[in-house]
């Protein structure tokens, strides 16, 4: 237990070593933020929707705070798989999965805190409809802040599972940009899902990328009515727990192969 | 040798290098075709559900963000150097080695790098400009097509010329140097759609200090029959102009830069 | 401002020729707790720094990290201007014209390649000729002789990261030579090198060095690159030069101890050694260490020869890296 707590210390302490860099991370990503709610408020202005303009931008802004939970962004660990590093990683006395979970959870978790707070409260000072809204209500909040830490651990067994793939594949950075693609369309950071047409949303919403940023986001924003909270919650959980057991399930194989292969 | 000559031998050598990689190549070939499809499909599905932007239709749409991608993504394949290689060059201090040679520093990193992955990206952003002049219906006169190439190649130099802020800034050692991609990659999503999309103070921005409105969105609602700015026909050839004006203002700046490291050094 | 060089009248130019050289950095410190800021320090890294190199030498250019050896290299290849002092090569300044400059000189950075890792070295070095301008027939004359030198004839076609460390650096050395400059400088070129590499790589040197009259300057950690390779040795600290000489009388200078090891037949008890000599023990071998300046050696082996029957004796003098150490030590570096 010590170990994966130290995991956590680790990059916490990495992230504050590069302030200069978050807050030029920042800027950026304010910038872009603006961007999208503005072009999303000329469309509005031209064709309202059933959806108020309110609830785009606090989409956009939620996205844009927790934009780090979302890629995969340890080039350690990819460099590691490619130099065949790793099998250093086996001589270690842990669970080389859970291992690598608390790695992925780590970065996603230390990265982002750093990031959203100052994100969040510059958008909460924005005017109405240009900045974030405050949640539905408390409940709502309650429930959004569950969905998130429920989706974090459901979008760190997805990437490690995709990482479990990545070690069988010869080229790792094409597989982690396409795994990044899909991320990055159906999590609803690159089009908020709520204006994806509604036929596809039934679909999309029920793929684990959904799971991370769209679920909370909708609940915070009243989109998905409290009572369907449980629900939310639930294939959250189902989903984690099905990408946990298959991602243990390939890195057992792999270890197995990095075994007899020699790494 | 001419200069322009080592930059051609410096990219076959470079393309050849990552041909080396033919598997490694493809897929990142394909995983860039397939992440500008997915801004082309944000694009389509914001058309689908909201049909028009002020008075855009959704061909107009397609034919910015075509004009858009097929610059930026030029300069993207071609300059990578600048675009991509640059900052790491300062921080490594492969700049040192730049500057052993009697070469000009900025020939030496445009002749350092090119990313011929972005083909896929160009051809996406070709294909949008087809489809968006096809819907809007746009007639290729002569002075069209000047202006279309105009804006492109204009579109180039100014991009080139944002790309080197981040550089300066490394060579400052500002510790903030992600804030350049605000004008950069910012400045490319943001200027997929035409600049009346967005309120006055970004409007400055993105005319004034990165100009992607008088080099692409001039000459494209020219072509397109409705001017941006209202502005007569013959200021739709002049604005593009200001691309090449950034580059050139960049340009003394980077050469300061460069005298700045040599006078301070690491 | 850098002041320009006067021209002497009736004397005759170093080669290079370096007179009161001031360097400053500003560097960052560490943010301290709670400070906003960084707080900005100035590092004066040449300090009044002058010397003088003739053409064809080959000099040795030593002194711990941070002595200002790549700040000297730099700004004599052009990359750096001081802010103090005048500074020329071959007549030119350095930092006035580089384009000028660099086309003449050739430098080598030990650890940073100047070849392309993915494509055929070959291709690197015609790169190469293009940015330096090497009309065609002298660049093939030129590759042929360094590639038979070098020994890289069959490595040419071959891509660098193919190569081991040994044979990259070859064809670096031959890379920074095909415009053949008239001056050298080579930042630590020997470093990670297996014995034979080393020993090719020194041959070649100093076939370079005499052969072409190529002046040579050699930053290096390996003290024998430097006592294999160059007569005279400049030793840098804290920005100042601190000897310039020949590298023979510098050893002297310092080379105050020898270590008599001795193994006697059976165990006997050591007694009676000179005063100054000091005894260890390492196994059933006694090391006993003397200043030749204050004993005589026929006093020590007199001694140890009377103790018992010999088994084994050797004589050896301090290696050059703990003399160098002495040095640096007793020069407070």
């Amino acid at each position: 237990m010590r170990a994966y707590y130290s995991i956590f210390r680790m990059r916490r302490r990495m992230e504050t070593q590069y302030r200069g860099a978050v807050l030029g991370g920042i800027i950026c990503q304010v910038f872009f933020g603006l961007i999208l709610v503005a072009v999303y408020r000329a469309m509005y202005a031209g064709r309202p929707q059933s959806m108020p303009i309110e609830h785009v931008a606090s989409y956009v802004w939620l996205q844009q705070a927790f934009f780090r939970m979302l890629l995969s962004n340890d080039p350690d660990l990819l460099d590691k798989i490619r130099t065949g590093g790793i099998a250093y990683d086996l001589c270690r006395p842990v669970h080389l999965y859970g291992y690598y979970y608390a790695r992925i959870l780590a970065q996603k978790l230390m990265g982002s805190l750093l990031r959203a707070v100052p994100m969040l409260a510059f958008a909460l000072l924005l005017p109405r409809g240009w900045g974030l809204s405050l949640p539905a209500g408390a409940p709502a909040l309650l429930c959004a802040l569950a969905a998130l830490a429920l989706g974090l651990l459901c979008m760190s067994a997805l990437e490690n599972l995709t990482m479990g793939f990545t070690m069988r594949t010869l080229d790792h950075r094409g597989m982690q940009a396409m795994m990044n693609l899909l991320t990055i369309t159906f999590s609803g950071n690159l089009l908020p899902l709520t204006l994806f047409p509604d036929s596809w949303q039934r679909v999309i919403t029920l793929l684990p990328y959904a799971q991370l940023l769209d679920a909370p986001i909708r609940l915070y924003t009243g989109d998905s009515a409290l009572s369907l909270a449980p629900g939310i919650l639930l294939l959250q959980a189902v989903w984690t727990v099905v990408l946990v057991l298959a991602g243990c399930l390939l890195w057992r194989v792999n270890q197995r192969r990095l075994i007899i292969q020699g790494g | 040798m001419n200069t322009f000559r080592l930059y051609l031998k410096s990219m076959s050598m470079l393309i050849r290098s990552q041909l080396q990689y033919p598997l490694s190549f493809l897929t990142q070939t394909l995983a860039q075709l397939v992440m500008e499809a997915g801004e082309l499909l944000a694009v389509t599905l914001l058309v689908h559900r909201f049909d028009h932007l002020n008075q855009w239709t959704g061909g107009d749409l397609y034919f910015f963000f075509g004009l858009m991608s097929v610059t930026f993504y030029l300069t993207e394949f071609w300059g990578r150097g600048l675009t991509g290689a640059f900052s790491g060059m300062v921080r490594s201090g492969q700049l040192d080695t730049l500057l052993t040679r009697p070469r000009g520093v900025l020939t030496q990193v445009l002749c350092s790098a090119v990313d011929p992955r972005r083909i896929t990206c160009v051809a996406v952003g070709v294909v949008s400009l087809a489809m968006g002049s096809r819907m809007s219906a746009v007639r290729w006169s002569a002075g069209n097509i000047l202006l279309l190439a105009e804006s492109i190649f204009c579109g180039f130099w100014m991009v080139l010329g944002l790309f080197m802020i981040e550089g300066v800034l490394c060579i400052y050692s500002v510790k903030s140097v992600e804030m350049a991609n605000t004008l950069t990659y910012g400045g490319r999503s943001a200027c997929q759609y035409p600049v009346d999309a967005y309120p006055r103070p970004l409007r400055a921005v993105f005319t004034v200090i990165a100009p992607f409105a008088l080099v692409m969105h001039v000459p494209a609602s020219q072509i397109l029959g409705k001017p941006v700015f209202g502005w007569p026909g013959w200021a739709a050839y002049l604005a593009p102009l200001a691309g090449l004006v950034v580059f050139g203002v960049m340009y003394t700046v980077f050469a300061r830069a460069i005298r700045f490291y040599r006078s301070t050094g690491s | 401002m850098a002041v320009q060089p006067q021209k002497r009248q009736g004397f005759a130019l170093s080669y290079i020729e370096v007179r009161g050289v001031n360097k400053f950095f500003t560097v960052r410190k560490k943010r301290s707790r709670g400070a906003l800021f960084r707080e900005k320090e100035t590092v004066h890294a040449l300090k009044d720094l002058s010397l003088d190199i003739e053409q064809g030498e080959l000099v040795g250019y030593i002194g711990p990290n941070g002595a200002g050896k790549s700040t000297t290299v730099k700004i004599l290849s052009g990359i750096l201007t001081p802010e103090e002092g005048t500074v020329t090569v071959g007549g030119r300044v350095p930092w006035i014209s580089r384009k000028n400059h660099v086309r003449r000189i050739g430098v080598v950075f030990g650890q940073r390649s100047q070849l392309w890792w993915d494509v055929p070295i070959q291709d690197s070095f015609s790169l190469l000729r293009d940015i330096y301008r090497v009309p065609d027939g002298a660049y093939q004359k030129r590759l042929g002789e360094l590639t038979e030198a070098l020994q890289l004839g069959d490595l040419l076609r071959t891509p660098l990261r193919l190569c081991s460390l040994g044979q990259r650096m070859r064809a670096e050395l031959c890379g920074s030579l095909l415009h053949s400059p008239e001056l050298l400088f080579l930042d630590e070129p020997t470093i990670g090198l297996d014995a034979v590499s080393k020993l090719a790589l020194r041959d070649f040197l100093r076939w370079e060095n005499g052969q072409r009259g190529t002046t040579i300057l050699l930053t290096t950690h390996d003290m024998e690159d430097i006592t294999a390779l160059s007569s005279r040795v400049m030793v840098l600290g804290h920005g100042r030069l601190l000897y310039d000489g020949a590298m023979r009388d510098l050893l002297a200078r310092y080379d105050t101890q020898r270590t008599a090891a001795v193994r006697y037949e059976a165990p006997v008890e050591l007694s009676g050694l000179p005063a100054g000599c000091q005894v260890a023990r390492q196994g059933e071998t006694f090391l006993v260490t003397y200043s030749p300046q204050a004993v005589a050696a026929g006093e020590v082996l007199e001694r140890l020869r009377l103790a018992g029957p010999i088994a084994e004796l050797t004589i050896q003098p301090q290696s050059v890296d703990h003399l160098i150490a002495r040095m640096y030590r007793e020069m407070e570096l």
